[in-house]
């Protein structure tokens, strides 16, 4: 009989409030992966007093594993020279690392190892259009050193309008549940709804939530309310995850509160709500209203999609806002449209601190943040590499917990829209450390359903990040002091030890079977992958039980 | 094995196409039938035998032997190598090649790296627009066809994505209008609505001006040519959404280097009157694969350098013909290159490990030589379509030896052997 893998982390400030632990120094006991209540004396020790004791990060919302993102890294080799990833060197034993290059859109094994050196052990790919599922689970199965999954993308997709405009919302609730399992995807994603098919048929855009999209009589409405209801039907674990309509436009602000009151109590997370809260006519923060409606709705979640100033790329199924920002920027630009589900649009962006919009997005951020109520509801997010690239977490956590550090920014950034923001009139809240952890792991993991994430009670996956206190809160966040995974210790002091394999979380709902039979006929009228090659076979871990 | 059996679904590798609506029969172990047949599609799939051999240094060895003696040699040969990857890979074979690229800090390329490199490098420069191919059969309306007839190299393109009924496209061919662009000798398709032969010379002019009318700034022209293809660009600007397509490997044959660039920003400049995909034809088997996977593990598409412990882009150099260089002691073929005879000449020289498909039947002196099947036809996994769309392969016949587990087993090899040097 072989021992068991045992770790004592001990000594250390512990943040799980998850399980209502405000900064008490305990020990924390890992048997053989999972949280334990305690362990024999003579377990192996990591001595981490005077440290500061969390789960393991939780990333809600990332773009890291799908096609899109490696159309992404193809469009970037100026950005891949310029930051060389050579492998890092592990315990013996440990196996071979493996090299990569970096940016706004490093390739996997970087990805992941960038991800535990930040103290992130649980990560999800947002959007991925479903034909494309077997390509995201290949790029996760390269991407070591953190559990994930992804978001399968609905709500533009040619079967489900069919579903909307007929009003068979029951057979689309089956349809959205037979995905998901072809797909091997966690939740469902809905980006721009009804607005790429727009895009792609010639209407160019849908604005408003009664937008009508031609020749089909379906609303983003409709479509929301339906995808709502399918994610309750199919008891799936983290609620619809919506993009809305209108991304990055002057005054979207009003339709993304009407999609929150559209969807009247039912529950829903918003995405990167930064690039949804723009005041109207012209450009003005509309933070306020939406994340007080938030604040009085504990059904919805958000998160922020903060911009941090530097180089991004940002890859969207948003087809037709990359087209705008292609138009705006002058700088390459891809599109591509996938066949009866969704869209992809690709351009990379620089946020100047002296650009008065991208200031204002800043700002418009951490109005976002200091605004909450909530912050179980609240997550904190770049939307990598969207607003920025997940590696300015430890920075944006730093304005989070700084209102010095906030304020010495704020004297930086170009004012001329920042007349009358929140921000600009001096909110004072900082967070603190247990706000911190509950915005980025234990708020998170509890949105995702992920039982065994985010927390440190006894059943929880043995992933914690530990931290060496710093009065430079960015440089604190940035290297922890230590980051187990599974109970074995992933990182020690910005030197990745070990790079083991994450494991894949999915979902395989169950579904009325009548659908299936109507769904090859789908196919077989418009689709040129047979209905029999498109579900993704052999994904080694068990889905997630509902 | 005795009796006839049939797969259905299986998906062809013929040429990009992708088909996975293909019924292969099989009697005693080979391919009798194979419907809907396409002269390319029979051609790639044969009777599918193929040999099974394993040598070293010409003798026949088993494969824990070869993989051995393929891990030292190149050990021996690490900073100093290519692998090259070959286009009859599955992508989780093509993993594994990569893996061994890094860790032996060798140079790694594809097949396409000479044929399709210009495409590729375009797109690094503007984007582009595009579609997978089932956009084009739902809703392209206007299909300009620009030096190409897809009828020899992609038999079925029109049959899978013209000629069909498609979701916006509800009368299939009927409701489509296609135009054929001939360049000098590249021809149009024969079966369209309206052609017009453009002289070579004229070609990227005619290109740059269409994109100008579309854009709304071209003058009237002089030379009749570029008056029509004005008129085609006008003509595609009114479309509900226009599909353009070109040969991304039109064969041997050095084509104008700005036509994909030029293409691209045509296409790309249409989207603001109204919706357009430009579709990169490619060839068989999984050579888009190669670039994809080379793309998600070291951020390029092709010709990567991991000599100083960390990907390097390379595209000026390319493909096999960089072995001349004494740069290289060693090279790692993994599927099926495509070699001329004074290649052959260069690999018989140095260090050669081949894998993959009739690895020992190269007409060179390979120090290893390991027979596997061939990925769709005897190896499952995946390969992805010209327009990037990953396919499951269902391959009808069973694998002998695949090159995924032989190359996962060097792979581990060539670890344990790193392993022993560093300790």
């Amino acid at each position: 009989m072989s021992a068991k893998a045992q770790l004592r982390i001990a000594g250390g400030t512990v943040h799980d409030p998850a399980n209502g632990v405000d900064g008490e120094v305990r020990d924390i006991c890992i048997e053989d992966g999972r949280i334990v209540q305690t362990l024999p004396e003579g377990a192996p020790r990591l001595d981490v007093r005077g440290m500061v004791v969390m789960p393991g990060g939780v990333d809600i919302h990332s773009h890291l594993a799908s096609s899109s993102c490696n159309h992404a890294r193809r469009l970037l080799p100026e950005e891949h020279a310029a930051d060389p990833a050579p492998a890092p060197s592990l315990d013996e034993s440990a196996g071979s690392p493996r090299s990569g290059t970096g940016g706004t859109v490093p390739t996997t094994f970087t990805t992941g190892y960038r991800y535990a050196g930040l103290g992130y052990t649980t990560v999800f790919d947002a959007a991925v259009a479903p034909a494309m599922a077997r390509h995201s689970h290949a790029e996760l199965d390269d991407t070591p050193c953190v559990d994930g999954g992804f978001f399968v993308l609905m709500g533009n997709d040619e079967y489900l309008l069919r579903q909307v405009a007929a009003g068979e919302r029951e057979r689309a609730r089956d349809y959205a549940g037979w995905l998901l399992g072809s797909a091997g995807g966690y939740a469902i994603k809905i980006v721009n709804p009804g607005g790429i098919e727009a895009w792609k048929s010639g209407q160019r855009n849908l604005n408003g939530l009664d937008d009508v999209l031609a020749g089909r009589g379906v609303t983003p409405r409709a479509i929301l309310e339906t995808l709502a209801d399918a994610a309750n039907g199919l008891k799936l674990p983290h609620p619809i995850h919506i993009h809305c309509n209108n991304l990055g436009i002057p005054g979207n602000a009003a339709v993304t509160l009407a999609t929150m009151q559209a969807l009247a109590g039912r529950r829903a997370h918003f995405t990167h709500l930064q690039f949804h809260a723009y005041g109207g006519p012209g450009w003005s923060s509309g933070a306020r209203p939406l994340i007080e409606y938030v604040n009085s709705h504990a059904e919805l979640s958000v998160d922020v999609g903060q911009v941090m100033f530097g180089p991004a790329t940002t890859v969207t199924a948003d087809g037709p806002v990359e087209y705008l920002l292609h138009k705006s920027s002058g700088r390459k630009w891809v599109n591509i449209d996938i066949e009866l589900e969704t869209g992809c649009g690709i351009v990379p962006l620089l946020y100047k601190d002296k650009a008065a919009v991208t200031a204002l997005q800043w700002a418009i951020g951490l109005e976002l943040f200091l605004l909450s109520a909530d912050p179980w509801r609240v997550v904190l997010s770049t939307d990598h590499p969207n607003g920025g690239s997940f590696l300015s977490y430890p920075k944006l956590i730093q304005l989070l917990m700084d209102r010095g550090a906030r304020d010495q920014g704020l004297k930086q950034v170009n004012p001329k829209l920042l007349a009358g923001s929140t921000l600009a009139d001096g909110l004072t809240r900082e967070y603190t450390l247990n706000e911190i952890a509950i915005v980025t792991r234990a708020g998170p993991a509890r949105l995702l359903g992920l039982t065994h994430k985010g927390h440190l009670g006894p059943g929880a996956d043995g992933d914690v990040t530990v931290y060496a206190r710093n009065p430079d809160i960015a440089a604190m966040f940035a290297t922890p002091r230590y980051v187990v995974k599974g109970g074995a210790l992933m990182v020690e002091e910005g030197q990745l030890r070990r790079a083991p394999a994450g494991r894949r979380l999915h979902v395989r709902p169950g579904y009325d079977q009548a659908v299936v039979p109507h769904l090859r006929r789908h196919f077989e009228a418009y689709s040129t992958i047979s209905f029999e090659n498109y579900p993704v076979q052999g994904i080694t871990d068990e889905p997630i039980a509902l | 094995m005795s009796g006839t059996s049939r797969v259905e679904h299986v998906t062809c590798l013929g040429c990009g196409c992708g088909c996975d609506d293909v019924s292969v029969t099989v009697s005693e172990g080979r391919i009798i039938e194979v419907t809907p047949a396409c002269p390319v599609g029979r051609a790639w799939f044969g009777d599918g035998s193929i040999p099974l051999e394993i040598r070293r240094s010409g003798q026949p060895a088993s494969l824990d032997q070869a993989v051995a003696e393929a891990a030292e040699l190149l050990l021996e040969a690490r900073g100093r190598m290519l692998v090259y990857i070959g286009p009859d890979l599955t992508s989780q074979a093509q993993r594994h090649a990569v893996a061994l690229a890094d860790l032996l800090a060798a140079t790694v390329d594809s097949a396409t790296s000479t044929t399709a490199a210009g495409g590729l490098l375009a797109v690094q420069q503007r984007g582009r627009a595009g579609a997978t191919l089932g956009e084009v059969r739902n809703r392209a309306d206007v299909l300009l066809f620009w030096g190409m007839d897809p009828a020899p190299r992609y038999p079925r393109f029109m049959a899978r994505y013209v000629d069909p009924t498609g979701t916006h496209v509800p009368e299939g061919r009927r409701g489509r209008t296609l135009i054929g662009v001939g360049v000098g000798p590249d021809p149009a398709p024969k079966e369209v609505d309206l052609t017009l032969t453009i002289d070579p010379s004229e070609e990227i002019t005619a290109l740059s001006l269409m994109r100008a009318s579309v854009q709304g700034y071209a003058r009237e022209q002089r030379s009749p040519g570029l008056t029509q293809a004005i008129a085609i660009a006008n003509r595609l600007a009114k479309a509900r959404y226009a599909v353009l397509v070109h040969d991304a490997e039109p064969g041997d044959e050095p084509r104008n280097s700005l036509r994909v660039e030029a293409l691209i920003a045509l296409t790309q400049a249409l989207n603001g009157p109204t919706r357009a995909a430009l579709i990169s034809l490619r060839a068989g088997g999984n050579r888009v694969g190669a670039e994809t996977v080379l793309t998600w593990q070291t951020g390029y598409p092709f010709s990567v350098d991991y000599s100083r412990g960390h990907p390097r882009y390379d595209p000026a150099e390319r493909g096999v013909g960089r072995l001349g260089s004494d740069r290289f002691q060693a090279a790692l073929l993994v599927g099926t290159p495509a070699l001329d005879g004074a290649l052959s000449g260069t690999l018989g020289r140095m260090s050669t490990v081949a894998i993959g498909p009739r690895a020992s039947q190269t007409p060179f002196a390979t120090r290893v030589a390991i027979d596997t099947g061939i990925a769709g036809i005897h190896e499952a996994g995946t390969a992805y379509r010209m327009d990037e769309v990953p396919l499951q392969l269902r391959p009808p016949l069973e694998a002998q030896r695949s090159a995924n587990e032989v190359l996962r087993a060097l792979v581990g090899a060539v670890r344990a052997g790193l392993g022993r040097s560093q300790s």
